[in-house]
């Protein structure tokens, strides 16, 4: 037996070729478009039908339409009502979602291989069927009421809430998918039916499938169950990206937070532009991953944090980018004033290479771990559908990010991230933040009820 | 390794001369591997006046050993396109990645590095930085969370003073402030031998490689004392237990938790079936009564921790607006009290034990959940292939028997409730 050098990094043996999961059709399948990946061993199947019913195609007035009608899928149809529905469900044992995201609804299943043909049948039920009775939409709505009221006790989605409306403002980006209370309050089950009359169609909708079953098992269930589905939900077109915000720094007062929620954000950018790439990388670099820059510095070296990241959010429109962490309530402005010198410092000097390619690596090589299990690759994949990637967007992803430079990081992060257009916001005690924030402009201080809107 | 919706793995063990347990699970499917290594040591092992320490440490563990810079797991795990972590709670403490399995020795090197080599890395300079990260986690977390401090609370009262469960993993706040660097020193050599740690290995290896390398990177670290376990009273006796706590709240929501079996004990799955009977689902029992029915809550949980020496099963549920905390506990025990009464239907129990199942098979589909599951049934249970046998324990359970464990866990002598009431408001 050989001794081992424990002094330095051991070295990696030859890399496994990545083998990224083939999707294809799996049969005949009628009107709604069926994209397969065979996985062995695990002896389950993961669903994911992706519906142009995002909350970009409901009415701005009804704001939270898209998800109430997401939540009352299962609430009722014709034949069952909302606890027969339950029952058939939870007898099954199969994990369903139905998820509202900006651009599309997006029904998820996990099932057991023995059980995929009740899945499908359920799905299609839930799908096909809905008749959102009065009485349950009235429930449902009540609930998501009283969610959006809880949710002002909790300072990261105050926080949340308030840096996207401070950015959008009555845009589509600038309130939550669930809506607000206003635009809640008013939704009917009439309204509920119209909006899945019109929204889920087949045609522009695709069923993600990945999973231990004969592609043929796969192709009869589905056929069967969908085939007299008809009709087309054509893509709304994207939200117009509202003009460059002003640098504003805005403090919401909770009295005695022992911490601040802080958020530094600005409109960034929809999937697809030229500098994409650069972007991921660039963020990867700044508050992306674990050993990115704004994590080090807040967490490692000052103690201030649990954690501090940020992220680009790429949508059909311009998502935001915000950069966030909780910290001490006596350092808030500190804490602003090194996420800001950060981003400075990498507008002014170039990443140095080792850094780089830490963070190209953590990007590429993560990849085999990025489509581990069937619900993982589907959801990698059917993210290229929603945004209209390239067929060969994860297939040349490596690539890609291998061929950014240091010098096109400097230029993007300088294009993207200007000081003059990142809004500031903390929820805090202002008492005792206030003073200190007034370095970076003037301070616009409010209620944790004002920012309710 | 299908049969009929069930998971069989095999798993291959091995124990090395220094007493390091070794458990391999072979899996071709995706070119990556998972290095698990559990501690059997947790919060309940900490003394007075350290508590929150195990959890400490477990931060002090990325910061580097005598091989391993300070930032290194990070760095180099991320730098192989990895993912790594660590946790901690009541009964153990682990470390783990999944990363390109081309790249297992990196792994084998961090973790035998950690087990063996720590000491000389550890300066108190990183304990200072580290303390003040874990007091900003407890506020994050915790202490500025709505509802953040009832599970703590919870435990404060179901448990006799000096009780090993008494007290959160996070720790209290002054005793975080209390840890000094011999205490550091002193838990390393009392607990992390490699006679008190399990190794899962799950990917794409091949196990006599694999064990070979294990043996080079950890066969040379020298076996230490075992270190006591803590005695564990009965938590039985104290009869009901009743608290009221204000929070910067809208909505009162109300804690029950039940002492029930452990990880260990026979009525463990039955328990877990029990609690997907109340209230996993649209259908459930809980779900169905105070979500839907009566709507006087605006969600309701019920679940078991799967803890080694005694067992807790928890009712959570949130007020709607206007009722009240009293009348939503009495809900709830209506609720209990009728399932108790009436027993399990049949259709019922089928639905509670396909979710059940599908819950088992979904903790060993990717490799890291596997690891997690293989190594918390060896170190906690003594058994491996529970991750085997859990199939046929949950498949065999009848309704006499999750009857005959309700009627044994939820009686009011072993209840502990507490009421989170919004500020300035009574229960």
């Amino acid at each position: 037996m050989s001794a081992v050098d424990r002094s330095i990094r051991p070295p990696a043996g030859p890399p496994r070729p990545l083998v990224l999961p083939d999707f294809a059709s799996p049969g005949e399948t009628g009107p709604l478009d069926v994209r397969f990946a065979r996985r062995h061993g695990i002896p389950e199947v993961s669903l994911r039908l992706v519906l142009e019913a995002g909350a970009g195609s409901e009415p701005a007035a009804h704001r939270g339409l898209a998800s109430l009608a997401g939540r009352l899928l299962t609430e009722g149809t014709a034949d069952r009502d909302a606890v027969a529905m339950a029952r058939w469900l939870d007898r099954l044992g199969i994990g369903f979602d139905a998820s509202v995201g900006y651009a599309v609804t997006i029904i998820s299943m996990h099932a057991l291989t023995d059980v995929l043909e009740e899945a499908v049948e359920f799905l299609g039920t839930v799908v096909l069927e809905p008749t959102f009775p009065e009485r349950e939409v009235e429930r449902v709505r009540g609930e998501r009421l009283d969610e959006i009221d809880r949710q002002m006790d909790d300072p990261a989605t105050v926080a949340g809430h308030a840096i996207i409306d401070a950015l959008y403002g009555d845009g589509l980006y600038g309130r939550p998918t669930g809506g607000v209370r206003d635009t809640v309050s008013g939704i009917t089950p009439e309204s509920l039916r119209v909006f899945h009359e019109r929204r889920y169609r087949p045609g522009r909708s695709v069923l993600m499938a990945a999973g231990d079953v004969e592609a043929s098992r796969l192709a009869d269930a589905v056929g069967g169950v969908f085939e007299r589905w008809e009709g087309v939900a054509e893509r709304p077109a994207p939200p117009v990206t509202p003009e460059a915000p002003r640098p504003r720094v805005i403090l919401i007062d909770r009295p005695d937070s022992p911490q601040a929620e802080i958020r530094v954000g600005t409109i960034g950018v929809p999937y697809g532009t030229d500098d994409h790439y650069q972007i991921v990388l660039a963020n990867a670099v700044l508050g992306g991953i674990f050993n990115s820059r704004i994590n080090m510095n807040l967490r490692e070296d000052k103690g201030w944090t649990y954690g501090a990241r940020s992220g680009f959010r790429f949508r059909r429109g311009a998502g935001p980018f915000v950069a966030q962490t909780a910290v001490e309530t006596a350092v808030t402005a500190d804490a602003f004033g090194e996420i800001l010198d950060e981003i400075a410092r990498m507008q002014e000097e170039l990443v140095p290479d080792e850094e780089l390619e830490l963070a190209k690596h953590a990007l590429t090589l993560s990849l085999p771990l990025q489509f581990e299990t069937s619900a993982h690759v589907t959801r990698r994949v059917s993210r290229q559908h929603i945004y209209d990637l390239p067929e060969d967007y994860w297939r040349g992803y490596r690539d890609r990010i291998e061929a950014v430079t240091a010098e096109e990081i400097r230029a993007v992060v300088r294009r993207r991230l200007p000081r003059e257009r990142l809004t500031l916001l903390a929820v805090t005690d202002a008492d005792s933040t206030e003073s200190a924030l007034g370095r970076f402009g003037e301070v616009e201080r409010r209620s944790v009820e004002d920012a309710r809107g | 390794m299908d049969t009929a919706g069930s998971v069989r793995l095999s798993l291959e063990e091995h124990t090395l001369g220094n007493g390091l347990r070794i458990i391999l699970q072979e899996d071709h499917s995706a070119p990556l591997v998972t290095a698990h290594v559990m501690y059997h040591v947790g919060s309940k092992n900490e003394r007075k006046g350290r508590t929150g320490f195990a959890h400490l440490f477990e931060h002090l563990l990325f910061q580097g050993s005598e091989n391993v810079p300070r930032e290194g797991h990070f760095k180099f795990i991320q730098d192989a396109g990895g993912t790594l972590n660590g946790t901690t709670w009541f009964d153990r403490t682990n470390y783990f990645e999944t990363l390109p399995s081309n790249d297992l020795d990196l792994a084998l090197w961090l973790e035998s590095d950690r087990m063996g080599f720590f000491k000389p890395g550890i300066t108190s300079e990183k304990l200072e930085n580290q303390r003040e990260v874990v007091k900003n986690e407890r506020r994050q977390s915790y202490e500025n969370r709505p509802y953040g401090l009832a599970f703590e609370t919870v435990l404060d009262e179901a448990y006799a003073e000096g009780h090993p469960y008494r007290h959160p993993t996070i720790g209290y706040m002054e005793d975080i402030d209390a840890a000094r660097l011999e205490d550091v020193h002193d838990f390393f050599d009392r607990h992390y031998g490699p006679n008190n740690a399990t190794l899962v290995l799950v990917g794409d290896f091949e196990p006599s490689d694999a064990l070979e390398r294990i043996d080079r990177w950890f066969g040379e670290i020298p076996a230490r004392p075992v270190p006591d376990r803590p005695e564990v009273p009965s938590p039985l006796g104290r009869g009901e237990r009743r608290k009221v706590m204000q929070d910067r709240v809208q909505v009162p929501r109300v804690y029950l938790m039940f002492h029930s079996p452990s990880f260990n004990d026979p009525g463990f799955e039955a328990t877990d079936v029990l609690t997907f009977l109340l209230s996993d689902g649209n259908s459930s029992r809980l779900r169905n009564a105070l979500v839907y029915e009566r709507q006087v809550a605006a969600d309701v949980s019920a679940f078991t921790w799967p803890t080694e020496s005694v067992g807790m099963c928890f009712v959570v549920a949130t007020a709607r607006p206007g009722v009240g905390s009293i009348e939503l506990e009495r809900e709830i025990r209506e609720v209990l009290d009728r399932l108790v009464a009436d027993g399990v239907e049949g259709a019922e129990l089928e639905g509670g034990l396909n979710r059940a199942r599908r819950a088992l098979v979904e903790q060993l589909n990717a490799f890291g959940d596997r690891a997690d599951a293989i190594a918390h049934a060896a170190v906690l249970r003594g058994d491996p292939d529970y991750v085997n046998s859990a199939f046929d324990i949950y498949a065999g359970l009848e309704a006499g028997d999750i009857e005959g464990i309700a009627r044994e866990v939820l009686q009011p002598d072993r209840l502990t409730s507490v009421h989170v009431v919004p500020e300035g408001g009574d229960a």
